[in-house]
């Protein structure tokens, strides 16, 4: 290029000359540029914030079953739109489809919205003062006339821990009659007195985090896949990190748990403590034990007396794997392969519920499984744990801790302990003697006092015994013979169709409350919601029948807060002591274990593990300080047949159980649209060999018939019976498959026998 | 040698600057009213142009045709780029969500689908597929939203999501499928999975490590916020 040239220079370099205007407009277009940035970004902020589905989330409390799991309710202009998992809460964010469809029951069709009396024999509307009064007055008749043991209360482990614990104090020390009982009388009373027995205290030793750390899963009559979905997904979620976790199920159907199983042990109904009782000889046949752990913390009992590990040893000599495999129905090959991943896997945990609850060897079941990790070791470590796993929200903490039952007191006193009664006469400021010394009627006994007219009032609340107790036909009648009062939020409850009073309730987020999970984690429900029409919380229905029955001046605190203070106060004088858990820090937290004494203790996840536990001397690493001399009993449990054995006339078992999509007798879940829709009218579940032995296809109308009565419905052939098996859920009142299950309950628990009855099956032809 | 597309579209995009750059230059420093010698054509190899026209068509491509194209290609380097999980990893606020999801041990549904191989690329983008060149204008919105946050450092750990997570990002691949289809549930919600107003994820778990855990001083923060290898 010609740089000489002047001109061109001096060109060149005018080019590149930047005026004044230029600059300016440069400027300006830079900060016109960076405005419209500027307020695309506020513009997006604000649309964002509009577009929110929610105004705001709320922690809460699935209203289903014993897991407990943490929810978040999303409401929006006063409505419930959404129900998530919460992920801080100890499910992780993991609920089932029943908690995502927790917005539904808050727009449920069929609720009570007015009290009712019986008129004529028709339930008819009337005023709560009305129907209080009459509820009252009759009340106070039959306690007047025929003495306090005429009236009883059946409660529920649906109620809130507040609601339960006022009506055991109004019932014990107000009306002074043990007859306190309820629905988790038949589901976990044996897990309960395992438990007692075992380690002095009730409550399962470890928590849901222990299925994070275990190697082993031993599942025993549970079917966490479809009836605790949360806790299989955490399994589930071990063993995908964890590809050589086993899980082992034993149960006699092939459920979904089973499915998903590594080894099924597909036991005959009624005989799995042999496979118990079996293992434990396998385990000191092979010197599987873990001799250390039992010198330093076991002591071995028949019942009565103490004996020796020797006598023990002795004892199991009758259970060898071959003597049992032909009854239990699994190989002696199996039974060595499941004692010895047992006994040595790092970690064991064992899950059971209903299908060793529900027995009339519950307490020998429950004590022979804790005896088995007693044995093993395998006990206060990561993922090493007896877990009993509870079917409803609120057993736990609102049933088993507060001693809402006919033979308890609170924080896990007994009314036949004349010292409990003492103490607690104290802490509930009473007169010496006000507590009856007489345990009051069990679940079944109750209904059997109804029947023979020793009681003639009852009160139920929050719960369904028309479709829950065994041989419903019988009680149906029983219920007909007394004043039955039913609290319950929704109408038309086979229940209420034998009631004289029905009382209109709140439901889950209508009403504040504390619920206790299987974990011994509390955890509060706030209110969110009113309820409709006039319904009321069970707390006002309690505090209003005590104020009408005299004894305003026993429940003085009102609100469920008052109620909890107090409650935390007297747990403070026993080793349940939970005074460090508030309402302040349950509004926060994600629910707290307990023990939990101060409100700076973090809670409690392992039960006499020293560390976690605070009442664990120093030193002691594990301490069961539950029994007097810090031991825990392993028990000599011998198996006896259940008294349900399939005969020529009655060649089949039926067992009864839950499904994925229905809680307990379905009052709730069957009333939403797509829950009905998944699991339809419930039907009797036989195996197709069977099916075809006896002429029956899909579709057909079956009778089902026991000792205890006959059911018409309809068949349903699946792989998931077994032979000789067959299967109903007891979640439809339509098909009402209680009516036919045996009447026969465990002698120590008091808990029916769901599990196990005789049946004959013949196709209706008509 | 294992170059792939995305290599190519940068080196493509890198030359078209340069090029931008260097045509820019030489347009400034012509005259174009002293552009002379009309006879002297320029050989453009399959036409010969004169020199005014060749200055012209060295202006227009430098000033349209380069730029466009640069912008062009890196949008498409940027939107194709965040397919791939280390797009996802550049921005520290993204690195616990990677890194957990790259962790053998962990539970989350992301790591499970990583450790698995049930996605074998991109991992991230195929359950946030609404983002990238193709994706929705809410998420161009949104991504526009964070990108301003994040380089103006104007959001606080650790963070949210505001919009309701897509189920059909789950479906395309879940539904179905035998397994899907076998689950009774799966068939009697299908209208509100579908809907998006129950989520897929209430069931089947933890997408990623919870808010608590991506808290700055939790335990496993320090873990979690680890730059990648």
């Amino acid at each position: 290029m010609p740089a000489e040239n002047g001109s061109e220079s001096k060109d060149r370099q005018t080019s590149f000359d930047i005026s004044r205007r230029q600059v300016l407009l440069t400027l300006g277009g830079l900060g016109a540029a960076i405005c419209a940035g500027a307020a695309t970004w506020g513009g997006l902020e604000l649309m964002v914030s509009a577009r929110q589905t929610v105004d705001s989330w709320n922690k809460a409390v699935c209203r289903f079953c014993g897991t407990g799991c943490g929810v978040m309710v999303g409401m929006k202009d006063g409505r419930v739109v959404d129900v998530r998992g919460d992920e801080l809460a100890h499910n992780k964010g993991v609920i089932c489809i029943k908690g995502s469809m927790l917005p539904e029951l808050t727009r449920i069709q069929g609720r009570l919205k007015s009290p009712k009396i019986r008129r004529a024999g028709k339930l008819v509307d009337a005023s709560w003062d009305e129907a209080m009064g009459l509820v009252a007055a009759r009340f106070s008749q039959c306690i007047d006339q025929f003495g306090p043991d005429s009236v009883e209360f059946y409660g529920s482990g649906q109620l809130f821990t507040e609601e339960s614990y006022t009506a055991n104090k109004l019932f014990k020390a107000g009306i002074r009659t043990n007859n306190v009982d309820g629905n988790p009388r038949l589901c976990m009373a044996s897990a309960v007195t395992g438990y007692v027995s075992t380690f002095g205290k009730d409550e399962p030793p470890g928590c849901y985090a222990d299925a994070d750390h275990a190697d082993c899963y031993f599942m025993i009559g549970a079917n966490p896949y479809e009836c605790h979905p949360p806790i299989f997904e955490r399994i589930r979620q071990r063993k995908r990190a964890n590809p050589n976790t086993v899980i082992i199920c034993v149960d006699p159907r092939r459920t979904k748990t089973a499915e998903h199983s590594d080894i099924h042990l597909a036991v005959i109904p009624g005989t799995d403590l042999l496979l118990l009782n079996s293992m434990a000889f396998v385990i000191f046949d092979d010197g599987l034990q873990d001799q250390n752990f039992i010198d330093k913390h076991v002591r071995f009992s028949d019942g009565e007396r103490d004996v020796d590990q020797a006598a023990f040893q002795q004892f199991l000599r009758s259970y060898t794997p071959e003597k049992v495999e032909q009854e239990l129905g699994v190989s002696a090959g199996d039974i060595r392969r499941v004692a010895y991943l047992f006994a040595k896997s790092p970690a064991t945990m064992s899950l059971w519920t209903m299908g060793i609850n529900q027995r009339t060897q519950g307490t020998f079941l429950n004590s022979a499984l804790n005896g088995l990790h007693l044995i093993t070791g395998q006990i206060g470590r990561p993922g090493a744990t007896p877990f009993s796993l509870t079917g409803q929200p609120n057993a736990c903490g609102g049933v088993r801790d507060t001693g809402a039952l006919s033979h308890t007191l609170p924080g896990g006193r007994l009314v036949a302990n004349p010292e409990h009664r003492q103490e607690m006469e104290k802490i509930w400021k009473v007169p010496e003697g006000t507590l009856s010394a007489k345990p009051g009627f069990d679940a079944v006994n109750l209904f059997r006092a109804m029947e023979d007219g020793r009681v003639k009032a009852v009160l139920i609340m929050c719960t369904n015994p028309g479709t829950s107790l065994p041989a419903a036909g019988r009680y149906h009648a029983a219920m007909e013979k007394c004043f039955t009062v039913v609290s319950d939020p929704l109408e038309d409850s086979e229940t209420q169709r034998h009631a004289q009073v029905v009382l209109p309730a709140a439901l889950w987020i209508e009403k504040q409350g504390v619920t206790g999970q299987g974990e011994r984690r509390y955890q509060l429900t706030p209110k969110l919601l009113d309820p409709p029409g006039q319904a009321r919380s069970d707390l006002q229905i309690l505090v209003d029948l005590a104020a009408r029955l005299g004894h305003d001046k026993l429940i003085t605190a009102r609100t469920p807060q008052a109620v909890w203070d107090e409650w935390r106060e007297v747990s403070s004088h026993s080793l349940y002591n939970f005074k460090g858990i508030t309402y302040d820090r349950l509004a926060k937290e994600r629910g707290l274990q307990w023990p939990c004494p101060t409100e700076d203790h973090p809670g409690t996840a392992r039960r006499y593990v020293e560390g976690d536990d605070p009442f664990v001397t120093k030193g002691a690493g594990i301490e069961f300080y539950g029994n007097h001399d810090k031991k825990a009993v392993v028990y000599l449990r011998p198996y006896v047949p259940s008294p349900e054995k399939r005969s020529v006339e009655y060649p089949l078992y039926l067992t009864t159980g839950r499904v994925l999509e229905q809680f307990h007798t379905g009052t709730m879940t069957d009333r939403i649209a797509e829950l009905h829709r998944a699991t339809g009218d419930a039907t009797f579940d036989l195996n197709p060999g069977d099916a075809y032995r006896l002429r029956v296809r899909t579709g057909d109308r079956i009778e089902v018939k026991s000792k205890y009565g006959s059911v018409i419905g309809q068949a349903r052939t699946t792989e998931a019976s077994l032979p000789g098996v067959i299967f109903a859920a007891f979640y439809d009142a339509k098909l009402l498959v209680n009516r036919s299950v045996a009447d026969n309950y465990d002698p120590t628990s008091k808990e029916p026998e769901y599990k196990v009855t005789a049946v004959s099956v013949r196709k209706v032809t008509v | 040698m294992n170059i792939d597309f995305l290599q190519i579209v940068m080196v493509l995009g890198t030359l078209t600057c340069v090029l931008g750059v260097i045509f820019c230059v030489r347009t400034a420093r012509t005259r174009f009213d002293q552009v002379e010698a009309p006879n002297k054509e320029v050989n453009l190899g399959i036409v010969r142009v004169p020199p005014l026209t060749f200055a012209k068509l060295l202006a227009f491509a430098s000033l349209i045709v380069l730029p466009a194209g640069a912008v062009f290609l890196a949008n498409y380097h940027t939107f194709e780029g965040v397919h791939e999980v280390r797009g996802c990893a550049s921005c520290h606020i993204m690195l616990p969500m990677v890194n957990d999801m790259q962790d053998p041990m962990s539970g989350t549904l992301a790591a499970r689908h990583y450790k698995n191989r049930w996605i074998a690329e991109n991992q991230c983008y195929h359950c946030h597929s609404d983002y990238g060149l193709g994706g929705n204008l809410e998420a161009k919105m949104t991504g526009f939203r964070h990108l301003a946050r994040y380089t103006t450092r104007t959001y606080h750990e650790p963070i949210q999501a505001r919009v309701r997570f897509d189920n059909k990002n789950c479906l395309n691949c879940h539904a179905g499928t035998p397994r899907f289809e076998a689950v009774q549930s799966h068939k009697t919600a299908h209208e509100r999975l579908i809907s998006n107003q129950m989520i897929c994820l209430n069931c089947h778990g933890q997408p990623h490590p919870t808010s608590v855990q991506r808290t700055p001083g939790s335990n496993d923060y320090a873990r979690l916020t680890e730059k990648m290898k």
